[in-house]
């Protein structure tokens, strides 16, 4: 069975060689670190000026804080959908997207706590959530379930990783020697016993298990930020639902971003096959077909009834001064994906993947459509503010501000993927016919 | 030509801006330095003054005389009894209340031309050279100055108001044909309490007081009666006094109960048990997990 051992080598050389510290990583950190640093400029002039710097004031007080942080979570939650739904109804297709969709939902999920302290004028005072926090309210739910989300997903993505981590601690010339003490940690002595891949079989199963509802909750509760107040825009049932369907949409869409990029810079194209990209088309399909029902759903009931809080805010919308970016959203970041992606054509790669960049730009605008419209409109608005309460534009400092929680998803994506295999190196083996650890029988 | 046409156009606005800002300055028009109030101010309208100027303007002037006005604030509010304000004409502080400038805020629509007035009475007593010009149309006041006194007869159950007038020679005597209306108080804002009825003889108006109306633990409800004047020709203050004559109620407050809008230590039990319980069930079976796939370190002997 030499062959087979050939084969082994070929495919761990695959998929490990993208660690290592080459210039281009240098390059791409660097470029992050120093936008990093421009944002974090921004930052420190709000810490000192307070919130004033930003475009936000006494109507609309959350502004494009609240809705990035709605955005983060969201598209945190797409690794529940690959890896705990899909995992456990037994697809087989999507074993090389499993580390992709967690590693990005540990990145989102990370950061989106550090989005909402942006919106904090005195962030010293975040402890105060936990000492004073009230259990009734929706504000202490929702750190619980982040929290507990980040746990699941950084264990979800470490636990199926133990093996690949074993295999390339095996093969030591593959890693670059500063890693290999981490290795060697990190890969738990793990040999492909019976008794060792039991535990962590069963530990998967069981997290995989526990990660849906968690990630259920975790949008949900965000979406109850919103939907437990009486104000239009935001006083739905399904509200629930809708952001957990919307959440899907962008995720998908990342996981295809993602995927096109390290096919090519890693060099993948054996293992993330255009099979995959057709097959992530038709899942982003469905998602954006669920959330149109969603949307449906969520504009034409209040359009039916035409209450005068709903009119003024839907009007606001369909044709008032936020329509254009409402149209461009529904029609350039939903209908229009749905309709292209159905058509094989556009399942490729590349159109694939700037079809998911509008659908995740769209999904952006979306949560800013969500949040701030509503604000703009209180039931019963302050007297005596200056017009600048009333229209909200967000500032430079602001925008900053928020640019920073994406750059540091980017770096968390890249470090982790120069750390670790991008595609599980033990599950491919076994699919197609190897024994990793035995890969000479 | 289309250059120069630019030019003069931005020139022409930088002007402009330029000129509003210097006319930033707070103008009162010249028909309204004149105004003066349509009543004498009496102490007790002084008192009225105060309280409507503790709740409406110490936040920003402090309290007149005690230079404790927010320092913070461009321009500076300032204190109300320096000569600045005080040599200004009544007039012109009524204009200044009723507009406002930012940052202070207008009161034309947050207090009525009398509270503003009361107001200023109560800003001259810190003026000891302060003559009030004679009130607006009438000359001297010429009004009467009625004082007001309210007893409950727990025998007939009635709400009695007894009005007296100040006459020439200086004395009290009983009052004839004053309207009077009665107000309960409730949790936003007063209720009247049947019609307006007006004095007899004897300066006398009864009320009744309905069987039902619900009053706090013992059964106290606060009453107040004033004179019903549209013409503006009386002066006198509202009486209040407290009772024990409503039904005696004990509703808990909306806040005293366990309820999702309590504080902390008054949520739901069934909150604070779902929340605890799934804490505690989710994160046990994450560190146990965690425990075992420690453990398989010892287990890499098949
Ligand atoms: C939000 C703060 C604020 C509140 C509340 C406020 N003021 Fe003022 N007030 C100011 C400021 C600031 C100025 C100075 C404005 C200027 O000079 O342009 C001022 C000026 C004045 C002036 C003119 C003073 C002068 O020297 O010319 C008067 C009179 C006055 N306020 C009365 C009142 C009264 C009476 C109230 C309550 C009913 C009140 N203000 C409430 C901030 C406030």
């Amino acid at each position: 069975m030499d062959n087979n051992k050939t084969t082994f080598e070929k495919l761990t050389l695959d998929l490990s060689h993208h660690i290592r510290i080459n210039k281009g990583f240098l390059v791409w950190m660097g470029f992050l670190t120093v936008a990093l640093c421009v944002c974090l400029y921004a930052y420190g002039l709000q810490l000192k000026q307070g919130l004033g710097v930003a475009g936000i004031r006494d109507y609309v007080s959350w502004g494009i804080y609240l809705s990035n942080f709605v955005f983060f979570v969201a598209s945190s939650l797409i690794g529940m959908l690959i890896s705990a739904v899909l995992g456990l109804i037994g697809v087989k297709w999507i074993t090389p997207l499993v580390r992709i969709a967690e590693t990005i939902a540990v990145a989102f999920a990370a950061v989106a706590g550090l989005v909402i302290i942006s919106d904090m004028g005195r962030p010293e005072r975040l402890a105060y959530v936990f000492i004073y926090g009230r259990v009734q309210s929706p504000i202490l739910w929702d750190v619980t379930v982040v929290t507990t989300y980040l746990v699941l997903s950084i264990l979800l993505l470490f636990l199926p990783m133990i093996a690949d981590i074993a295999i390339l601690r095996k093969k030591a010339q593959l890693l670059p020697a500063w890693l290999r003490p981490i290795y060697n940690v990190l890969s738990l002595n793990y040999a492909d016993t019976p008794e060792q891949n039991r535990i962590i079989h069963r530990s998967i199963r069981t997290l995989s298990i526990i990660l849906i509802p968690a990630a259920l909750s975790i949008h949900t509760v965000t979406s109850w930020l919103f939907a437990f107040t009486t104000r239009p825009g935001w006083d739905s049932t399904i509200f629930g639902p809708y952001f957990v369907s919307g959440a899907f949409v962008a995720g998908c869409a990342a996981v295809i971003i993602a995927m096109y990029f390290f096919r090519s810079s890693y060099k993948l194209q054996d293992y993330i096959q255009d099979l995959h990209f057709d097959r992530m088309g038709k899942v982003l399909v469905l998602m954006c077909l669920i959330y149109l029902y969603f949307n449906i759903n969520e504009y034409l009931v209040p359009a039916f009834k035409l209450k005068k809080a709903d009119a003024l805010h839907l009007h606001e919308l369909f044709s008032g001064g936020e329509a254009l970016m409402f149209w461009l959203v529904q029609l350039g970041g939903l209908v229009l994906p749905i309709i292209l992606l159905i058509f094989s054509w556009f399942r490729r790669p590349l159109p694939m993947m700037l079809i998911s960049i509008a659908v995740i730009v769209g999904a952006w605008f979306k949560r800013y459509l969500i949040v701030i419209p509503t604000q703009e409109h209180p039931f019963l608005p302050i007297q005596h503010v200056p017009a600048n309460f009333m229209v909200y534009s967000p500032t430079l400092v602001e925008s900053l501000i928020t640019i920073a929680p994406f750059i540091l998803v980017l770096m968390i994506i890249t470090i982790i993927s120069k750390f670790f295999p991008v595609i599980p190196i033990y599950e491919t083996a076994k699919e197609r016919g190897i024994e990793p650890f035995n890969s000479d029988k | 030509m289309r250059f120069r046409n630019l030019l003069l156009f931005i020139f022409i606005i930088c002007w402009a801006s330029l000129m509003r800002t210097s006319a930033q300055q707070w103008v009162v028009p010249d028909d309204q330095k004149g105004k003066v109030a349509p009543f004498m101010f009496s102490p007790d309208l002084q008192k009225q003054g105060e309280g409507i100027y503790t709740k409406n303007c110490v936040s920003c002037h402090g309290m007149p005389g005690k230079d404790n006005w927010v320092k913070q604030l461009s321009p500076p509010p300032g204190d109300l009894a320096m000569v600045k304000a005080q040599k200004q004409s009544d007039g012109e502080l009524f204009y200044r209340i009723t507009t406002g400038k930012a940052p202070m805020p207008e009161f034309r629509n947050i207090l009525s031309e009398d509270e503003r007035w009361w107001v200023i009475s109560f800003l001259r007593t810190f003026n000891p050279k302060y003559v009030q010009p004679n009130p607006a149309g009438k000359g001297v006041f010429t009004g009467k100055v009625v004082k007001l006194q309210m007893t409950y007869d727990s025998v007939q159950k009635k709400v009695k108001v007894f009005a007296t007038e100040l006459t020439k020679e200086r004395t009290m005597v009983a009052s004839e044909g004053i309207g009077i209306m009665l107000f309960v108080k409730r949790y936003f804002g007063n209720m009247q309490l049947g019609d307006p009825k007006t004095t007899g003889k004897q300066g006398l108006v009864l009320f009744d007081f309905p069987t039902d109306l619900p009053g706090d633990k013992e059964g106290k409800v606060e009453l107040i009666c004033r004179v019903n004047d549209a013409s503006g020709s009386i002066s006198s203050s509202p009486v209040t006094s407290t009772y024990a004559i409503g039904v005696p109620t004990n509703k808990p407050g909306l806040t005293e109960t366990r309820a999702w809008w309590s504080t902390r230590d008054k949520a739901p039990v069934w909150i604070i048990l779902a929340y605890t319980i799934s804490v505690i069930v989710v994160w046990s079976i994450i560190i146990s997990i965690v425990i075992s796939v420690i453990g398989i370190r010892k287990l890499n002997r098949t």
